[in-house]
């Protein structure tokens, strides 16, 4: 069984019974692997589905927390369960609770670093003081609105009025808590949070290659979530100075928010302000401030100094990346795709009027990127399988499109997996109008499919 | 990847039940025994198929029984005519698996042992009626169905499923505007069995609430029952545990009794 996982959160879904026997066979050691290697900030285990569970049946899950914790110092519990089950849950493992219980997988996400500064007001209670605190703070950071009942009675007087609370907490429990470096994208800007000592081991847990194709892809605006640091050592100075000087070519922003120099000494953030970083109080002083959001790079793309031109290898692996694009519409939108013309050349997208877009990169043994541009209704029909209805929301469509184009870089990997060609992808980007993608591909040789969806035009683009 | 009429063509191609087994069951019906075992025989595949399920160990026979006539002696008319069913089913099962690691030998091992706990269920709940014993051996059609539809398409589905917890179920709803129960629906009335056990395959779903009260009862049974055959070891390696939703809440009124039925602690 594996986690299916979304915005850096990833569950797993056993249905039914879950004995010792049950839960050894849902999970192999494939599985674990598998689990460490996506690299989520949260995984969780849904005891939604499960209506029998005993402690055998959990130690499974729980011996795979410990080794993905261990491994990604990730966020990781159950979820999705009722008084009964925390209750008994609680009672297997007494002093032995190390990981996390969230009541259900929205209130696992308001601890999640996918869903910070949401502002949630959220009411919380829970019998031990300690825990109380810990989540109070947990949220604050996180950018939420906590209150706390302090007794079980205040907070029975307090859930009576639901309207007042975007959500409320009880039965959940605060195990370790992750602290790697997490990725989230927002506004298409690259959220990465940082926590307690900043030192040299930042060169180890900072995925350097994700952000250098997150580079390529086109995102420009980079901000490390610093509230939680503690202090930063010159090793670490020395790492961020080097990442803003090699983000300057292609013109990209470092951010730093909420970074306290209390015990840092303050020559140090003169010395990052003259790498060119940013320094913010509050992460809503930049994702709050459109113009200013523009101005830094979040919505255009700037001048890419090191244009690359197409090799022989991504022109001799395209039929690859046509058919992961091509099957996955397919799939999607459950329609036939005519391949219309294919030619070497700049991107051209005719009319941008009505269409959306969206980009993912890849790196490895070789890299690149996928640019698509979907007329909007196409767009809404292929979301349709994995939303469930029509929709004309159109942050919906372009958050279900970003899963969609998930899904072609994971063909895309696994085809040319399949080659022995190995590659990872990046993030997907989203553009609500065809602009923003115009300017990332502007100059930028490649080679477009046009493709025709029951007469709808759909157009490809594969890119360096 | 999958439409109205990749279904329309699948179901078109299910072939009527052959001559000795509409026999058969025509004699089981009429109550006659003796009839029905000479009709069996008549059918090698369908003999040698009884002789192989009333011999497995969960059916707790001392010695092995060899003819057609002693094994619907044993199982007696209601038992007799699902072990039938059971062999239809087994008629739709593809040559060789590969959606879910499934064989012949496992398959025929789900059949048994949904059959003998359905057997208890009834007993539990004083129901003697024949067509209702017979309700469990549709059930497993739905995996074949599955297996059938999507088997070209795993990798597609898996990716879907990658980041979106979907079922097969939900995703073939989605798609086509059908879902899987409804295609046993359809299978059963290809095979002319009795209205009742569509009735209840459909509840058994666990999304289609019967408005009979009896016909939802037997189908939370018969909902519960699949899923706690599917998570023992052997159908959660053949990837069977999430092939369709459980639906816990609609289950949730009986489950206290089932527990104790099937001896859970």
């Amino acid at each position: 069984m594996r986690a299916a996982v979304k915005n850096g959160v990833g569950v797993f879904h056993p249905q039914g019974f879950l004995d010792g026997n049950s839960s050894a066979s849902l999970l192999s050691i494939d599985d674990i692997e598998a689990t460490i290697k996506n690299n989520s900030d949260m995984i969780l285990v849904s005891l939604k589905k499960v209506i029998f569970f005993n402690r055998n049946g959990l130690d499974t899950f729980v011996k795979m927390f410990a080794k993905v914790r261990t491994a990604n110092h990730a966020t990781v519990g159950f979820c999705d369960y009722d008084n009964t089950k925390y209750k008994a849950i609680v009672n297997f493992y007494k002093n032995d609770l190390n990981f996390s219980l969230f009541i259900s997988q929205d209130v696992a996400t308001l601890f999640s670093a996918s869903y910070k500064n949401q502002q949630k007001n959220v009411l919380l209670f829970n019998d031990d003081k300690s825990q109380r605190a810990a989540m109070a703070i947990e949220l604050h950071d996180n950018g939420h609105n906590p209150i706390i009942a302090q007794t079980k009675d205040e907070f029975y007087e307090k859930s009576k009025n639901r309207d007042a609370y975007d959500l409320i907490i009880q039965d959940t429990y605060l195990g370790q808590m992750g602290q790697k470096v997490a990725t989230r994208v927002t506004g298409n800007a690259i959220i990465y949070t940082v926590s307690s000592f900043l030192d040299a081991e930042i060169g180890n847990t900072f995925n350097i290659a994700y952000h250098n194709n997150s580079l390529n892809v086109g995102f420009r605006l980079f901000i490390f979530d610093s509230y939680k640091v503690v202090s930063m050592n010159i090793h670490a100075l020395n790492f961020f100075s080097k990442l803003s000087s090699s983000g300057a070519e292609y013109n990209a922003t470092i951010c730093f928010v909420g970074m306290t120099f209390e015990k840092t000494p303050p020559s140090f953030k003169e010395t990052l302000e003259d790498a060119g970083i940013m320094f913010f109080e509050q992460m809503d002083d930049i994702l709050q401030d459109k113009e200013l959001l523009s101005e830094l790079g979040a919505s255009s793309a700037a001048n890419i100094k090191n244009k690359r031109a197409i090799n022989k290898i991504t022109v001799t692996e395209l039929p690859n990346f046509v058919d992961a694009t091509v099957s996955t519409i397919e799939m999607m939108t459950n329609s036939k795709a005519l391949k219309e013309a294919v030619k070497i050349d700049q991107i051209d997208v005719g009319s941008i009027e009505g269409k959306i877009a969206s980009s993912i990169g890849f790196y490895g043994d070789m890299d690149g990127m996928v640019m698509l541009v979907f007329p909007v209704e196409i767009a809404k029909k292929a979301c349709e399988l994995l939303i469930g209805e029509e929709t004309d929301d159109t942050e919906l469509v372009l958050d279900t499109l970003a899963e969609l184009v998930n899904i072609v870089g994971g063909k895309v990997k696994s085809l040319l997996g399949d080659a022995g060609i190995s590659v990872d992808i990046t993030l997907p980007r989203t553009y609500p109008s065809v602009d923003g993608l115009l300017e990332i591909a502007a100059d930028k040789k490649g080679i477009q499919v046009d493709l025709s969806f029951n007469d709808d035009k759909f157009l490809f683009f594969l890119t360096r | 990847m999958i439409t109205k009429e990749t279904i329309e063509n699948y179901i078109q191609k299910i072939p009527p039940a052959p001559e000795a087994l509409r026999e058969t069951l025509m004699h089981l019906n009429a109550g006659d025994l003796t009839k029905a075992a000479a009709a069996a025989q008549g059918d090698k595949a369908l003999s040698t198929y009884l002789k192989v399920l009333v011999n497995k160990p969960i059916y707790g026979f001392k010695s092995e029984v060899k003819e057609v006539a002693q094994i619907f002696g044993i199982l007696g008319v209601s038992k007799s005519q699902q072990a039938v069913y059971n062999y239809m089913v087994t008629l739709l099962s593809p040559s060789k698996w590969s959606l879910f690691k499934l064989n012949r030998v496992s398959f025929y091992n789900l059949q048994a042992d949904l059959s003998i706990n359905w057997q208890k269920i009834l007993a539990h709940l004083e129901i003697n009626d024949k067509e209702i014993q017979s309700t469990i051996s549709l059930l497993p059609a739905s995996i074949i169905v599955s297996e059938a539809l999507f088997c070209e398409k795993i990798k597609d589905v898996n990716l879907l499923r990658s980041i979106n917890p979907i079922d097969l179920n939900t995703i073939l709803k989605r798609l086509a505007g059908v879902d899987l129960f409804d295609i046993c629906e359809q299978i059963s009335y290809k095979w002319q069995m009795d209205e009742k056990i569509a009735a209840i395959i459909h509840a058994a779903s666990g999304l289609k609430p019967s408005d009979d009260e009896e016909v939802n009862l037997l189908g939370k049974w018969m909902h519960l029952l699949l899923f706690f055959t599917l998570s023992k070891p052997l159908y959660i390696e053949a990837e069977l545990n999430d092939f369709i939703d459980f639906q816990i809440e609609y289950v949730s009124d009986i489950y206290d009794e089932f527990a104790k039925l099937m001896e859970i602690s």
